[in-house]
């Protein structure tokens, strides 16, 4: 307590100073940057009004105060251990959620030259950064040892040329959740749980009834929906692209996978509006009994732990479809540093000391962030077995040994591409058109937008 | 004048009962009104567990959620920051648009129209739309992370420039003239004729600029990053996790950010009503 | 108070009013009383709006990169099929925003008109919506009307409508985001049009009533003509906000986000996305600047129509 308020005043006293010398450098500066914004778009506005020294800025959005103190003490405890023993010292600053997932903050941050030095991504957002070049390569700051601990499928997608970008902080699969108060109540048991599509589509309207709904999707359009619907494509062997890089959206698993989703909307099984903050958010939904299964990642471990302790559930991995293969999706944060950052050197050097060094430290780490603060899967092989009991025991064992080993890294889409499979969904799931008219039409979009890219590879 | 019967007679019988209805209706509709903000109150003493059971009276009612908003944060100070902001941004921009209205509608100088149409037409952005060169301007301005980058691009909207100009339109002239004849000039009638007739006009716009400033979430996020300068909205955001709500924490801390806007809307919305009686206008 | 400091600001001033004219002092008095408005919407609004709009000739990728498009983004809008169903969208909105929310707040600044202690508890109502963030409105609103539990669903559900989902359904969320919006909205325009009426002076209405008008048509004849000024302000501000944004961008963001399949996808919302979602500030930009131009007509009419909004007076 004491040592916080001492910190805090500390920075404070920093804080002012800083501003001063702000104030000072942005009256310096304001004549030039009126004319530069007058004379050629603020948008050319490269004029970094920082001053050399001062402390790097760390964006994200584990606000102290948030729900889960664990988190946002790992995050100031991660960068004060980095301080103590560096001289570039680095500052924490808190985005709220909601702004950072969709909001202005970020865009508007790098699109006036003032993007934090330090900050996190997911791999949605990868190609829209890692494209604009604000991305720094990080494998400089690798250990050879460290690169091989990360599983390939966890790192390919932070990684361009052969080069990483970002470090991974966690991994985060989709699974089913299921109430066994619902199961039982519907006279169902853990060997009804579903296998095929066309059982869980079948228990699921079992466990419908005036009060509830058997299984959800999440319905808000937006980078989680398409996350969350990518392994229903996947099982039945579709894919966005192909490997001659034109769009293979157009097949049948793709319309199949769409087709799931609305079909357990038309059958009245899933809803078309969720509780709480969204399909990611287990407690409003699962949790108060308003659906009996939910398709949620990991996370809900620890929500449900900490939001409803009294619930009796169950997690099972995705069905599939006939003939099918079982795959899921692993989301997941990863830690960047800003190329045009004011230390480039040293922001690299950060990312790579916190996650992915062989120092125990460094293992230990990334082992608390995924057992103490989350509940996730740790995206380095010395993690997971420094994390030993944790993932052996209870649902954390479930994921580990049945869910994980399916996991196949979100793919990273340029914002165009995500736009036109949210549009697909959208159009099947909630507004009724046929799914194979549907998966024609994002196809043709897809391959007009692919013909005119440039960036780094769609993965 | 007086000789003449109106035709239509109410008896009192009839006036009751249609105060009645009248009544009846306005309990109505701000049932109507009140009943989703019920929700808001309702979950603001429900305990997490509860949260989302649909029922609008709390099993548990607990203060905890209340006590969570006051100790976990600094809330006083965000409140604190909040009022001073939203009341200077008030009283300045009150003051700049009365002045600004007042010229457009009874001052005559050439251009008057086509000033009052460019001013107007920086009405048809919002936000969102400028906020990336905004940002770029206030920065090279050095206001960044302070409480004049807070307040001062705030200030300026022609929302209350084209309302006030509206009412000054249907100001009665003789006010004027009779002050010009005094020896009068502009700006003493401004102050002394034309500020005090525009009170309920100003007590309107107070409540809608101060509770503009008060929610403001979207520019307070921009341009500041110290903890120091937070405003309430920001704070009330950083409850929201990664994957869930702490909507208890949420809802409570916003009937805490309701409550003091009540009281002055209670206030103001007197004076929208009474001073025309007491400026001795009519 | 008020006698000195006139007094003291009367000073200087007859020496110089005597060499101008009554003309030039009013002259002079109009530009100093607009200066310093005129100067901050310059600055903190004009400006910032002509570089955002200007984008639309530009190229843009959100980092610091530009290079000049000339009509690349309007070709491309042109072409755009979610463009047009955001437009689409817009003027359905606002054809319903703008009637619903003239008549809710008329309606209701009429109800609680007279001036008494039960009418003060019911503006406070009816003004209640506003003094609540967007994220708890969009909160609750979604509770209420989440299929079969919702407490709206619940009302509805011996009508045989409880498993409507209002924000769910393409068909549906339209007309929910616009009763939201009249929910949330309606006190501002009550606070408004009760500031109008009492610019009327009461003179009027107890001469009708001795020349035997009821109050339909002292309404018809009386009130409504002489609050042109408030209705003009009134339709012409919802339009704007319906079209350009402020709250209506807000409301969309927090409880549809545009959805489900786009229908609910204004022509704002769609720019915001292109600008912070796709860092395609350069679209967003020559979106933008459509919005404006189309509300710059409208209001270039709506003034010439009604001689700048004064109708009758001046």
């Amino acid at each position: 307590m004491t040592t916080d308020d001492s910190s805090s005043s500390v920075r404070r006293r920093m804080g002012g100073l800083t501003r001063r010398r702000l104030l000072t450098q942005g009256t310096a500066f304001g004549a030039a940057g009126l004319v530069g914004g007058v004379t050629g778009f603020p948008f050319i506005n490269r004029l970094s009004a920082r001053a050399q020294g001062a402390p790097l800025k760390f964006w994200q959005f584990y606000a102290p105060g948030g729900n889960v103190e664990s988190q946002s003490q790992w995050f100031e405890k991660t960068v004060a251990d980095w301080n103590a023993s560096h001289e570039q010292q680095i500052e924490l600053e808190y985005l709220p959620n909601a702004d950072y997932m969709d909001g202005t903050r970020l865009p508007t941050a790098f699109a006036s030259g003032e993007g934090p030095d330090l900050f996190i991504i997911s791999p949605g957002d990868f190609l829209r950064y890692y494209n604009g070049g604000v991305l720094l390569d990080l494998t400089p700051f690798i250990e050879d040892a460290a690169k091989s601990d990360f599983s390939e499928s966890v790192i390919a997608n932070r990684m361009v040329d052969g080069k990483i970008f970002g470090i991974p902080m966690e991994v985060e699969p989709m699974a089913m959740y299921y109430s066994i108060p619902a199961f039982e109540e519907a006279g169902l048991n853990e060997n009804d749980v579903p296998q095929t599509w066309d059982q869980l589509l079948d228990v699921a309207q079992k466990l419908t009834n005036d009060q509830r709904y058997g299984v959800l999707f999440d319905v808000t359009p937006g980078y989680y929906q398409n996350f969350t619907w990518y392994p229903f494509m996947w099982q039945g062997g579709g894919d966005i692209q192909g490997a001659d890089g034109q769009s293979s959206f157009n097949s049948p698993a793709v319309i199949q996978a769409l087709k799931l989703w609305q079909d357990a909307v038309n059958m009245g099984a899933a809803p078309r509006q969720v509780l709480g903050g969204g399909g990611f958010d287990i407690v409003p939904n699962l949790g108060s009994g308003y659906v009996a299964m939910q398709n949620v990642g990991i996370w809900g471990i620890a929500a449900l732990r900490d939001g409803a302790p009294d619930l009796p559930y169950g997690v099972f991995k995705l069905p599939v479809p006939q003939g099918g293969k079982y795959v899921t999706v692993g989301g997941g944060w990863a830690f960047v540093a800003n190329a045009r950052g004011a230390n480039p050197e040293a922001a690299g050097e950060f990312c790579a000391w916190a996650l992915a060094s062989m120092s125990p430290d460094s293992v230990q780490r990334v082992t608390d962030w995924c057992t103490v603060a989350k509940s996730d899967m740790p995206p380095r092989a010395s993690a997971l077995e420094a994390g030993g009991a944790a993932y052996q025991e209870g649902m954390m064992g479930v994921f580990s040994r049945e869910i994980y080993p399916g996991t196949r890294a979100e793919p990273r889409v340029p914002p165009e591409v995500y736009k036109i499979v949210s549009d697909a969904i959208q159009a099947t799931m909630l507004g009724g058109q046929d799914p194979a008219a549907a998966a024609a039409a994002a196809s043709d979009q897809l391959n007009a937008f692919l013909s005119g890219y440039s960036g780094a590879p769609v993965l | 004048m007086s000789e003449r019967v109106p035709k239509y007679r109410y008896t009192a019988g009839q006036v009751t009962i249609v105060r009645a209805i009248w009544v009846l209706i306005g309990a109505v509709l701000a049932l109507m009104t009140l009943f989703p903000l019920l929700w808001m109150v309702s979950i603001s003493f429900k305990t997490q567990a509860e949260m989302f059971d649909m029922g609008l009276v709390p099993a548990n009612p607990t203060l905890d959620n209340f006590r969570y908003v006051f100790t976990q944060v600094d809330f006083v100070r965000y409140l604190l920051n909040t009022f001073f902001v939203a009341a200077t941004v008030t009283l300045v921009a009150l003051l700049f648009h009365s002045m600004a209205g007042y010229a457009l509608a009874r001052l005559r100088f050439p251009g008057r129209e086509a000033i009052f149409l460019t001013m107007f037409s920086t009405f048809l952005v919002s936000l969102p739309v400028i906020i990336v060169p905004l940002f770029i301007l206030v920065r090279s301005l050095g206001m960044l992370n302070s409480f004049s980058g807070l307040i001062i691009p705030s200030i300026f909207n022609a929302f209350g420039i084209f309302l006030l100009r509206q009412f000054y339109l249907s100001v009665p002239r003789e006010l004027e003239e009779a002050a010009l004849i005094d020896g009068a000039g502009h700006f003493r009638i401004y102050w002394s004729v034309i500020l005090p007739i525009s009170r309920p006009i100003l007590s309107a716009l107070a409540i809608l600029f101060f509770l503009a400033n008060w929610n403001a979430f979207l520019w307070p996020l921009t341009v500041t990053r110290d903890p120091e300068l937070r405003l309430v909205q920001v704070a009330i955001a950083g409850f929201q996790g990664q994957y869930t709500a702490a909507w208890n924490y949420i809802m409570a801390a916003s009937t805490v950010v309701a409550l003091p806007m009540l009281v002055l809307f209670l206030i103001f919305q007197r004076q929208i009503m009474d001073s025309l009686k007491t400026s001795g206008l009519k | 108070m008020t006698l000195q400091q006139t007094d003291t600001a009367a000073g200087p001033r007859p020496a110089a009013r005597r060499r101008l004219s009554f003309r030039t002092r009013e002259k002079i008095a109009g530009y100093l009383f607009v200066l310093p408005d005129a100067l901050g919407l310059l600055v903190f609004v004009g400006l910032p709006m002509l570089l955002a709009l200007g984008l639309g000739f530009f190229e843009v990728d959100g980092f610091g990169g530009y290079r000049f498009a000339g009509l690349a983004n309007y070709r491309r809008m042109w072409a755009d099929p979610l463009f047009w169903q955001s437009l689409g969208a817009t003027l359905l909105y606002a054809a319903m925003l703008v009637p619903s929310l003239y008549v809710s707040g008329l309606g209701l600044a009429l109800l609680v008109e007279r001036t008494n202690a039960w009418n003060g508890v019911l503006r406070a109502i009816f003004f209640l919506p506003q003094m609540v963030s967007l994220v708890v409105v969009a909160l609750i609103w979604k509770m209420l009307t989440v299929e079969k539990i919702g407490a709206i669903s619940r009302a509805l559900s011996p009508l045989g409508l409880g498993g409507i989902s209002f924000l769910g359904n393409p068909d549906w969320a339209m007309f929910a985001v616009v009763f939201v919006s009249v929910w949330f909205l309606m006190g501002f325009y009550m606070l408004i049009f009760l500031g109008g009426l009492q610019d009327i002076p009461k003179e009027y209405y107890e001469a009708a009533r001795i020349d035997g008008a009821g109050p339909l048509s002292s309404f018809w004849f009386i009130t409504l003509p002489l609050l042109r000024p408030t209705s003009f302000f009134v339709l012409l501000v919802s339009l704007v906000t319906a079209v350009a944004g402020g709250a209506a961008f807000d409301l969309i963001y927090v409880m549809t986000k545009g959805g489900p399949a786009n229908s609910t996808s204004l022509l704002i919302f769609y720019a915001y996305q292109q600008a912070f979602q796709y860092n395609s500030f350069g679209y967003a930009g020559a979106i933008a600047s459509i919005l404006v131009a189309v509300l710059l007509l409208v209001t270039l009419v709506m003034f010439l129509l009604t001689r700048g909004g004064r109708f009758q007076y001046e």
